[in-house]
């Protein structure tokens, strides 16, 4: 089953977006908020059959406060059938970038 | 004591990973004031000096490198990786670096062929 960045991306959407709908930027529960979604979202992609694939999921909620940030990758891999797949969520008081990443197994 | 010694050419070597990612990160970056136009190249050079840098070490691993830079204004930033692999050889190794103005995260993956 090859990785599909676009299916991938629209179960990241989702699960963000149910575990951060109205949620304020919180330093006390963070870290765990963080933690969860990561193993959520993998456990998702497991389920739904890419389990060719080794995962790797990256979250990083940080603080609204106008500040600029920036994040870039590169991978060092087999372009013909590794992938990966992203997503940005926004409100008032956070912002949420996930990135999956999936490389194939022979 | 030899065992350890010869493994070497298949294993990530976290240290090694961590010198290869302080090294990357204070050419590219330095004592430089964040610059809203100049992140963009930051990043992927950070990344990309950290790609070849690895890619001569010549191990049959593939690599996922990732960078975040972040102006300093107060703001809190979190992040957290999960990673579905093989436990037994592939590890990942990740360095939080900062200056006067800019905080610096760079991960890097190592996933064994």
């Amino acid at each position: 089953m090859r990785f599909k960045p676009a299916i991938i991306k629209e179960y990241i959407h989702e699960i963000v977006r149910e575990h951060l709908s109205g949620v304020q930027y919180d330093p006390e529960s963070v870290p765990e908020l963080t933690r969860s979604l990561a193993e959520c979202i993998k456990d998702k992609v497991k389920d739904e059959g890419f389990d060719r694939y080794k995962l790797i999921v990256q979250v990083l909620i940080g603080e609204q406060r106008g500040q600029g940030v920036k994040m870039s990758s590169r991978c060092l891999w087999d372009a013909d059938t590794d992938n990966y797949a992203e997503d940005v969520f926004m409100n008032d008081s956070l912002f949420c970038v996930v990135t999956v990443f999936g490389s194939y197994y022979y | 004591m030899d065992d350890y010694l010869t493994e070497d050419k298949t294993v990530f070597v976290v240290e090694e990973v961590n010198k290869i990612i302080k090294c990357a990160v204070e050419t590219v970056i330095g004592e430089n004031s964040y610059k809203h136009s100049r992140v963009n190249q930051w990043t992927t050079s950070v990344v990309e000096q950290c790609l070849i840098q690895l890619s001569k070490l010549g191990k049959p691993f593939k690599y996922i490198a990732n960078c975040i830079i972040m102006q300093k204004n107060g703001a809190g930033l979190q992040t957290a990786s999960t990673c579905f692999w093989d436990n037994t050889t592939d590890e990942s190794c990740t360095v939080r670096w900062e200056n006067k103005s800019m905080y610096v995260i760079v991960s890097i993956f190592g996933l064994a062929i």
